[in-house]
């Protein structure tokens, strides 16, 4: 199919003829942050942001989420499933890096004997509206972990902001049936689709914190019980903001809800946090992650070399978030920094 | 206040000045190591470091970015404190008025030792409200912090922007009346650097009074709307240099007292106890505010608490180790007019 | 499986009665409950009371987790200052108090639904009119909305 051109005053249209099929959520901002929430209002939309401060995972894995309500009809407990999830969801304006978080997070919640039906259904009805970043920022490093601030693979229609207007490509088949129910896009010229490209390619070049993280991975395969850990822990305060703010993490707690006074009840699932002591915490008492050293170097871990070896990918989609959201700044460049300090030690000390 | 020179003069005066008595204390081997503040690789942001030979003392600095409480690392030690044969190690702490005021604090709850450490006094002339200041910018990249005269100039792509520093410092330093260490009579030699003894600490508490003077439905709104975006991550708790529980009271599961999730009666439930778990010990270095990743603003409900303590009970937390915390202790004479009395 | 607890809320057309959880001293209040009621003094049927060693024994979790689980008020009843059983429980405990009370109040959320008070073993009158003059005061406050969960 080919490329469309979306007027940046034609917002309004678009969202006023897709929200009456799909649920729709764009970046809008909440308390001065960027957030994505359901909007009501085609003005609610903030395009020209650098990247939310929760990310767009919060739509389809929020951070609070019901899995099943139950009430009793005199001794009987009846048990109600969600009805929601067959709801079309359309997820406006994402960044690059937070597109290519959901399919990290299909990998994970697909992965094993346990489906997870919640998010796969919830995943399967969402369509993802993604949009070119044409300015990362210093903290940004999604190059190094596969991605490109231009990467269209991971979204079903890509946007480029071409200053006026947005480019815009249908990439999967959700796509392209999207596109058809907008077909007042007027098609795009040559000249749009090189300026896209041009500024793909500034992208690129904008983007200065670069990894090699196959060394990383090898790196810390060999090196789980190194020194360097307890220095890398060492400023921690064992604040979850990294782990909370991460696109990529998955973890959750599930927990029930009673309401006695009302006969009914719900099981919920909240986000968890490998930062907090609470997280591995066992019944007997006993805690195999006891300090932060442990829990500081989980995080790295499982990003970094458990993610490799489990899925074949990073688990790291490169937004910077961990980076900016640290309060004592003991961040994720001066960490990888560190771990890759411990190979060129051991060089050195080969050569001589 | 008057300021008789720029800002970053004062400040490179203060990094000149710390730097001189931090190699001077390792010389002379009073400390064993140095918690101070390192330039950050973010342009609004510090970092704590930890430093026990005399090559690194250059690293240490002072700006007005340093708003990391650094007693946090002492309550429990991190490791680096402690040696595996001699035991604690004897930590030299770079300390503003509010940083002295809880080592001070901790001592009188019998977390700190005060002859393991020592405070290395310096003026603080505030921190930086640097939430206020991104939210302000908005959706740009701040690629470059710098204080000016009397101006926080924050630059990036395409733009630049000055902002009065009296105005966007933190809004506990701007009415902040212990700017520098307390001194500690029982301890001499506690104290290196620039302390201050601190006798009647008069505050009249006029910044909250406009919210004090709201009606209970507007008091509400503001603060369910404020806390609305929490997202219990507890960096809060985590950064606050009283908050040493082992197990805190939300993470208490036999039994479960309050709920865990992000819906409103909870976020209120866990501030609120938070709060109370303050009072009488909360030492006004703002920390929890400024690490908000949300950038919550709870300096206002700190500022409560220290105006019902003082008011009801005359204390102000961290001057004296000798003092017992007004929330253990009693006086016939207290106030009782809110219980409930016959006609 | 234990039974539903089938109490169900107050009918519309009776005129709404507040709920109120009274944690009274063992030494002191609760005795002079007992008074009231043997000496059949009529108070407000609108108390639960539970029975708590002493008024220092209250943490500010009972009283706020009685809001959240839908408690329309709290009462608290111990000794009078000088005349704890533990010498000064009630003492620390008024503390403890007054800032809960005021913190409650800036929260702006209504501090007239937890009440302090002192009654002593022979105050069985006195018991009965401040159990009154706080069951009066939550039922102006009407039904404790601000803790409800959305579901």
């Amino acid at each position: 199919m080919a490329e469309k051109i979306l007027k940046k005053d034609d917002i309004g249209r678009l969202y006023s003829e897709l929200e009456k099929e799909y649920k729709f959520y764009a970046p809008t901002k909440v308390k001065g942050n960027i957030a994505f929430k359901k909007i009501s209002n085609a003005e609610e939309i903030e395009l020209e942001y650098l990247n939310s401060k929760v990310p767009p995972k919060d739509v389809l894995f929020p951070q609070k989420e019901t899995i099943f309500e139950y009430r009793y009809e005199g001794k009987d407990v009846i048990i109600e499933e969600r009805k929601d999830l067959e709801d079309k969801l359309l997820i406006f304006g994402v960044r690059l890096c937070d597109a290519y978080s959901f399919k990290l997070l299909e990998d994970f919640f697909a992965s094993g004997d346990f489906q997870d039906d919640i998010f796969l259904k919830k995943r399967e009805n969402a369509t993802i509206i993604g949009i070119g970043c044409n300015s990362p920022r210093q903290s940004c490093f999604c190059t190094s972990v596969g991605g490109h601030p231009f990467q269209k693979e991971s979204t079903d229609v890509f946007l480029s902001d071409l200053g006026d207007t947005y480019l815009v490509e249908a990439i999967s088949e959700k796509g392209e049936s999207l596109l058809k129910k907008l077909s007042w896009l007027t098609d795009a010229k040559k000249a749009d689709l090189t300026k896209s490209k041009e500024l793909a390619k500034q992208a690129e070049e904008a983007l200065t914190t670069k990894f090699d993280f196959d060394l990383v991975t090898k790196v810390l395969d060999e090196n789980f019980e190194h020194p360097v850990w307890q220095e890398i822990s060492e400023s921690c305060i064992g604040c979850s903001s990294c782990t909370f703010l991460c696109p990529t993490c998955t973890c959750f707690d599930v927990i029930d809800e009673n309401d006695e006074y009302n006969n009914r009840g719900r099981r919920i699932r909240i986000w968890d946090t490998c930062q907090s002591c609470l997280y591995t915490l066992e019944t007997s008492g006993h805690n195999p992650r006891p300090a932060k050293i442990q829990r500081c170097r989980n995080r790295i871990m499982h990003k970094f070399s458990y993610y490799p070896s489990n899925y074949d990918c990073l688990g790291c989609v490169g937004c910077g978030r961990c980076i900016t959201a640290c309060p004592v700044n003991n961040e994720l460049r001066l960490i990888i920094d560190k771990i890759l300090e411990i190979e060129e030690k051991s060089g050195e000390k080969v050569s001589a | 206040m008057v300021k008789f020179m720029g800002l970053e003069t004062e400040n490179k005066e203060i990094e000149n000045n710390l730097r001189e008595i931090a190699r001077e204390l390792l010389k002379e081997k009073k400390v064993d190591v140095i918690i101070g503040y390192k330039k950050g690789t973010l342009p609004l942001l510090s970092q704590p470091i930890i430093i026990d030979s005399e090559e690194d003392i250059d690293k240490l600095i002072w700006n007005n970015l340093c708003y990391v409480n650094l007693a946090k690392y002492l309550v429990p030690r991190v490791p680096r404190f402690v040696d595996p044969e001699k035991g604690n190690l004897t930590v030299g702490v770079v300390s503003k008025g509010c940083v002295g005021r809880a080592l001070i604090h901790l001592a009188s709850e019998n977390k700190i030792n005060l002859d393991e450490i020592k405070i290395i006094g310096i003026p603080c002339n505030g921190v930086v409200n640097r939430q206020r200041i991104e939210m302000e910018i908005g959706e740009k990249e701040i690629l470059e912090v710098s204080v000016l005269g009397n101006n926080i100039i924050v630059k990036g792509k395409n733009f630049e922007k000055e902002f009065p520093f009296d105005e966007y410092m933190n809004d506990l330093c701007k009415v902040c009346k212990i700017r520098k260490p307390p001194l500690v009579s029982k301890v001499p030699d506690l104290c290196v650097g620039e302390c201050e003894e601190y006798s009647n600490i008069v505050d009249e508490f006029t910044d909250i009074e406009e919210f004090d003077s709201k009606t209970p439905k507007e008091k509400w709104q503001h603060i369910s709307e404020a806390l609305s975006v929490c997202t219990r991550c507890y960096a809060c708790r985590e950064a606050c240099p009283m908050c040493y529980c082992n197990l805190c009271f939300v993470d208490q599961n036999k039994p479960v007292w309050f709920g865990k999730t992000t819906d409103l009666p909870d976020i209120i439930v866990y501030h609120l106890i938070r709060a109370m778990h303050m009072a009488g010990r909360c030492v006004a270095c703002g920390a929890c505010s400024l690490v908000c990743p949300m950038g919550i603003d709870l300096n206002i409900i700190n500022r409560k608490l220290e105006k019902i303590v003082k008011e009801r009970f005359d204390f102000t937390s961290g001057l004296d180790p000798d003092a017992l915390p007004p929330m253990v202790n009693f006086k016939m004479e207290d106030a009782q007019e809110f219980m409930l009395e016959e006609d | 499986m234990t039974e539903p607890i089938v109490e169900t809320k107050q009918s519309e057309n009776k005129e709404w009665e507040p709920k109120i959880i009274a944690f009274l001293c063992n030494w002191c209040s609760y005795a002079g409950a007992d008074l009231a009621g043997v000496s059949r003094i009529q108070y407000p049927s609108n108390i639960r009371i539970v029975r708590v060693p002493c008024s220092g024994r209250i943490n500010a979790y009972f009283i706020i987790k009685s809001l959240t689980d839908g408690w329309d008020g709290v009462i608290v009843s111990g000794c009078h200052p000088g005349d704890c059983h533990y010498i000064s429980g009630n003492l620390v405990a008024r503390r403890r108090f007054a800032i809960l009370k005021e913190l409650l109040e800036f929260f702006g959320i209504e501090a007239g639904r937890i009440n302090f008070m002192w009654a002593s073993a022979a105050e069985g009158e006195r018991f009965a009119v401040l159990v009154r003059k706080a069951t009066e005061i939550v039922k102006k406050l009407g039904p404790n909305t601000k803790f409800d969960k959305k579901w």
